[in-house]
């Protein structure tokens, strides 16, 4: 449908890789093309209070977030909430919206689809890895494919990608479902990561992400036996 | 033997203190020994005590700033990098002479490249840049090789520690938090290549374990302008989230004043 003019040579010559995530910057995710379920755990920084008003996400990006949420939990993946502790003294006077107040606590206040089964770690600073057992938790489980997505892009967000990066895993931000602090940062922040050829890893769209899931997991229900190497 | 001893307090002390009576909290003015930040007065405890703070020169490495290296590889303009190449060296010269304690780290790896990851790796060679390629300057972010080593205009003297780290942050996988703990650290004044990578992990690294940070704004700088401004941008959030930015001359100026 996307051929207008051209009749001749835009045959789709490769059907789309089942185990790479379409359309994402600035190289297809992951790298190595072997994206599975079993490797892929969606980690949330900024999953409390503080963060979700202080970056919020508007009603299409909670939408996103719930479809990333059910794809990855129905293709086996691991969804991590992480909190972090509330804002400094020297920096509360001029952010209120940090404060932690007395009402809400931890992840508990979440609207968003949560499944008991879920761990939620608690961070000792913005880097969701930095003081918490998030690494533990995702090396137990096995997961080096990490989907980034939550509230506090040039925050949380910024400081898990990078250390996770630091360590190895294989990132990639959802765009569509990541709320940024400022305007002014927010296409920056998105910029960044994919300076150098992919410096902190690469950037995607949930419906993408949820397309490829989607099809790892018919693949694998249709032929009982392989995981390794996905065949068309 | 590197001087233990920082400078003491200055001997000239002109000026008397600065009014007693206004408390100190009551508005964002700049104490004498504090420097001109955005978006406080920095640090934000009083005035800057050279014995609780380090300089850290981040990665101003032939691979980052120098011709032939990776990021001239990688086609990006040379001149941003270097822009802030002078004034960190005048800044590193004042920071000697007043005995603040200087640390410098340089990103590389193994020469086997057993300790990068094999997706950087990839990702490196998928731009025509890749690590422990042969480039003009050696081989290409590896230790021992000439381009991995810092410029000629801020090296290292002696005594003072060269963190070697294998990733864009220089607390993950290196031994700079000890550094800075045994030393009795608790400021850190930031310089280096590049902003929105390399000097703004770290800055959020430090952050995080309560160093309190300060990004000079003219010896830094980044492949691409507008992320150079977005990570200072970045830095001032919510009242300062990762710390505070300042021009180099307003640091000198607040030195000079203690």
């Amino acid at each position: 449908m996307t051929d207008t003019t051209r009749t001749g040579l835009d045959v789709d010559e490769a059907p789309p890789d089942p185990c790479r995530v379409a359309g994402t910057v600035p190289y297809a995710w992951p790298w190595d093309g072997a994206l599975a379920g079993r490797r892929v755990a969606l980690v949330l920084p900024g999953n409390d209070p503080g963060w979700r008003r202080a970056a919020p996400l508007d009603d299409a990006a909670a939408h996103r977030l719930a479809l990333a949420v059910a794809a990855v939990r129905a293709a086996g993946g691991l969804v991590v909430h992480v909190s972090h502790p509330p804002a400094p003294a020297r920096v509360l006077p001029a952010n209120p919206a940090r404060r932690v107040d007395g009402s809400s606590s931890g992840t508990d206040a979440w609207p968003g689809p949560r499944d008991e089964r879920d761990p939620c770690v608690t961070a000792a600073g913005l880097d969701g890895f930095y003081g918490s057992p998030l690494d533990a938790l995702l090396r137990a489980h096995g997961r080096d494919q990490l989907v980034l997505a939550g509230w506090g892009l040039e925050g949380p967000v910024h400081s898990t990608l990078r250390s996770a990066n630091d360590q190895g895993y294989e990132c990639l931000l959802l765009t569509d479902a990541v709320g940024a602090i400022t305007p002014a940062t927010h296409q920056p922040a998105l910029s960044i990561v994919t300076m150098s050829g992919g410096i902190f890893g690469a950037l995607g769209a949930t419906d993408a992400l949820c397309a490829a899931l989607a099809s790892l997991v018919s693949s694998t229900s249709s032929s009982h036996s392989a995981s390794s190497s996905v065949q068309p | 033997m590197t001087d233990t001893t920082t400078a003491p307090e200055s001997t000239l002390d002109p000026s008397p203190d600065p009014s007693p009576d206004s408390s100190p909290d009551t508005s964002p003015g700049i104490g004498v020994g504090q420097v001109a930040a955005e978006p406080y007065a920095w640090p934000y405890d009083g005035r800057i005590d050279v014995a609780r703070t380090a300089l850290i020169n981040i990665d101003w490495q032939t691979d980052f700033c120098g011709p032939g290296g990776y990021v001239d590889h990688m086609g990006y303009d040379l001149n941003l990098t270097r822009a802030g190449l002078e004034p960190t060296a005048r800044v590193l010269a004042v920071a000697r002479e007043v005995g603040m304690f200087v640390i410098h780290t340089r990103e590389g790896h193994k020469a086997d490249l057993s300790d990068c990851p094999p997706n950087k790796l990839w990702r490196s060679q998928q731009i025509g840049a890749g690590i422990g390629d042969l480039g003009p300057c050696g081989r290409i972010l590896v230790r021992g090789e000439p381009g991995w080593d810092i410029v000629p205009e801020v090296y290292p003297i002696d005594g003072e520690p060269i963190v070697d780290k294998p990733g864009k942050g220089a607390f993950y996988a290196t031994d700079l938090d000890l550094l800075l703990r045994t030393r009795g650290i608790t400021h850190i004044i930031l310089t280096g290549i590049t902003t929105d990578v390399c000097v703004h992990t770290t800055m959020r690294e430090a952050n995080d374990r309560g160093y309190e940070c300060l990004l000079l704004s003219d010896c830094t700088g980044a492949t691409d302008h507008d992320n150079y401004l977005a990570a200072l941008e970045m830095v001032k959030m919510q009242g300062g989230v990762f710390g505070a930015v300042a021009p180099s001359d307003a640091l000198l100026g607040a030195l000079q004043a203690l």
